[in-house]
């Protein structure tokens, strides 16, 4: 193949870059081995090419970032630092700052009170201490439930009661007591009442929940009420 | 972030020869980026090169933009000021060896046609393939290779009338 220095010029890039045909090349290579001006240039071109491909970049001054951002993004304001004897005081109050502080604490309370509890030096020692706290923590645990427990028995009774005014809507006879000198029922004529005659048979609706039926009652109701007449005791019928 | 802001002044800076015109079009490049961001669409490349293409055609702008300005200050005014930051009497053999390596380029660079320059600064020390040049400057894979290579030879011409052996 017929090579010339126009050829070796135009095409140095490609046989730099390794894109020339085989035949190309070795024309190329030995044209340049035998002219003086194409080795110069081709030894010239190939060093700065590989200069420039091993040159590191230059370092972007540092405040270009800022700068970029700043005019895309907006200026940021500063959050103000606060300085002096306190300024660290904010940081505690981060959520696992806080946790972890209240968890130190609670130790130290719970041990302690433990020890102090014992009342000897001796309860200082570790497995002293554990019992300690583990008794400290039963004791507290049958306290809360026991005082539950309680609580549920009350209000089960308060919801008892509660519900007795409808079961007890209907008027509850009780032995009716008369004056001396009232005709019984059944003797004689009847006077008439101005009173309802319910409101003298039934249970005045305070003393609703009072125990029912029986003579005995009946007494002890009238001890218990002695200025109620509702409950006045019956007179002996001697 | 860090990556493509080295990369847009590095271009910029080849290109103009002045650190501080360099980082203002940084500046600007990121601007305009931000505000088309919306209408890139991957079909035109891939970030990179769309990022090239705004950067060169920003550089193009300011080329045009300043010619009338460099008729009367020449671009080397600019060469002491960044010699002087670079000073190689404080740094370490290899770091001033590189140094004064790149300022040397940069002055080579700056003797090249804009047509020429674009295309070695691309090509060799952005490392873009001729695909993505033909993308970025918009011309015929032909005229890419065409300019590398006359670039490269120009350059190599120039930097030997400077005095700058190749390694």
């Amino acid at each position: 193949m017929d090579w010339n220095c126009t050829l070796t010029e135009e095409r140095l890039s490609d046989f730099l870059d390794g894109a020339l045909l085989p035949e190309e090349s070795a024309a190329f290579s030995a044209h340049a081995a035998g002219c003086v001006n194409c080795t110069k240039l081709v030894a010239q071109v190939s060093g700065l090419v590989s200069r420039m491909q091993q040159a590191t970049p230059v370092e972007e001054p540092p405040q270009l970032a800022g700068r970029i951002l700043e005019a895309t993004l907006g200026s940021r304001k500063q959050k103000p630092v606060s300085t002096g004897w306190f300024g660290w005081a904010p940081v505690i109050w981060q959520p696992r700052f806080a946790m972890g502080i209240v968890t130190v604490a609670a130790s130290f309370v719970i041990v302690f009170h433990a020890a102090a509890s014992s009342g000897s030096k001796t309860s200082l020692n570790p497995l002293n201490l554990v019992r300690g706290a583990n008794r400290q923590v039963h004791l507290t645990y049958a306290r809360g439930a026991k005082f539950v427990n309680d609580l549920r028995v009350v209000y089960e009774i308060e919801s008892r009661l509660s519900s007795q005014p409808e079961t007890m809507s209907e008027p509850i006879p009780v032995p009716t007591t008369r004056p001396s000198g009232e005709p019984q029922p059944g003797q004689g004529p009847q006077q008439p009442s101005n009173e309802p005659r319910e409101k003298s048979q039934t249970i005045p609706h305070s003393s609703r929940r009072a125990p029912r039926n029986g003579p005995e009652l009946a007494v002890m109701l009238t001890k218990v009420f002695p200025d109620d007449p509702t409950f006045r005791a019956p007179r002996s019928p001697l | 972030m860090r990556r493509h802001t080295r990369r847009v002044f590095n271009l910029c800076y080849r290109f103009t020869g002045n650190p501080t015109s360099a980082e203002d079009l940084s500046q600007e490049v990121f601007l305009r980026i931000f505000r088309t961001l919306a209408s890139y669409q991957a079909s035109q490349g891939a970030f990179p090169t769309w990022l090239t293409s705004v950067t060169r055609n920003l550089l193009v702008d300011h080329y045009r933009r300043t010619r009338r300005d460099r008729m009367t200050d020449s671009i080397d005014d600019a060469m002491p000021q960044l010699e002087e930051k670079h000073s190689p009497a404080r740094m370490p053999d290899k770091l001033a060896q590189a140094s004064e390596l790149s300022a040397q380029l940069q002055r080579g660079l700056a003797r090249l046609s804009p047509e020429l320059r674009e295309a070695v600064i691309l090509r060799d020390l952005q490392g873009l393939d001729y695909g993505e040049i033909r993308t970025v400057l918009q011309v015929p894979e032909g005229t890419v290779k065409s300019r590398i290579n006359r670039g490269r030879i120009e350059l190599a011409r120039v930097l030997d009338e400077m005095g700058v052996r190749p390694a």
